[in-house]
């Protein structure tokens, strides 16, 4: 079975960790209000993950394609 | 995959233990000791104990005191005058806890990525077990067919439900509208599977016809 070097859902765990740091610290740091900004835009962290499976689909297709 | 599923069960327990790590983390810690055995004071000024209905629980199961004690847990709440944060508009205090009511519910703000985790796990598992399902399989032509997820309407609908979310939660669109056509989503999926019964079978050369 091919499979492709990385994991959709883990790029994006991980992306999602790495953006609530970020952003934990700068609302510690008084640059934002963390908690609205949270609840309306953590669905992006769905459309990332979206994009990203259906950027491994393509990428697996296109290389099961060559070989 | 045992490793595979041993990171997962990892990650999952994990995520249980923080829940009331956060939790006893985000409790305040201004709230004053009380008294476990409660006293009043007699006309005569001598302290009576009251606690005597608690004393003779305490040689009852355990079950039985707590749903004992059900109902009769004194909880009223005040209101915030500078006593807890300040998005709590209504305090709750007892021993070692306290709950705040604010103006939008609950603030959690670890609440966001819980659900992510589970899923993420859920996922995970799922992924493992049909890549291992494939190795046993061992290069059999079934094991070719049957990929993790060879379609894209897995990542399609999670970029069209982080999208309508997304949208809502800007206020550009009312998701509650959107509620009543749920059954649709019953019509995609059914038909999703029959087509996709109608591809293998094209595939294997129709030889069940």
């Amino acid at each position: 079975m091919t499979r492709s070097a990385f994991s959709p859902e883990g790029v994006t765990f991980g992306v999602c960790l790495v953006a609530l740091g970020v952003l934990g610290t700068l609302a510690n740091l008084g640059k934002l209000e963390l908690l609205p900004l949270l609840r309306t835009y953590w669905p992006l962290s769905l459309v990332l993950w979206g994009v990203l499976e259906l950027a491994d689909l393509t990428i697996r297709r296109s290389s099961s394609g060559r070989s | 995959m045992i490793r595979r599923l041993l990171h997962s069960s990892l990650v999952m327990v994990s995520a249980l233990a923080v829940i009331p790590v956060i939790t006893a983390a985000q409790a305040p810690t201004r709230v004053p000791p009380q008294p476990a055995r409660a006293d009043v004071t007699s006309a005569a000024g001598t302290a009576l104990p009251i606690a005597t209905r608690a004393e003779r629980a305490s040689h009852a199961r355990p079950v039985d005191r707590i749903f004992g004690g059900y109902g009769r847990i004194p909880l009223h709440f005040e209101p915030n005058r500078g006593q807890a944060p300040a998005e709590a508009e209504f305090v709750s205090r007892g021993t070692g806890y306290s709950i705040y009511l604010t103006a939008s519910g609950h603030e959690f703000p670890f609440a966001f990525m819980i659900p992510f985790v589970y899923l993420f796990n859920i996922i995970d598992a799922w992924k493992g077990a049909n890549a291992a399902n494939a190795r046993f399989l061992g290069g059999r032509a079934e094991a070719e067919e049957q990929p993790e997820v060879e379609s894209p309407v897995w990542g399609g609908s999670l970029v069209l439900l982080g999208v309508l979310i997304l949208l809502s939660n800007l206020g550009w669109l009312d998701i509650d509208r959107l509620a009543r056509w749920w059954p649709v989503l019953l019509i995609a999926v059914g038909g999703y599977f029959v087509y996709n019964s109608l591809e293998a079978r094209k595939a294997s050369g129709g030889s069940a016809e």
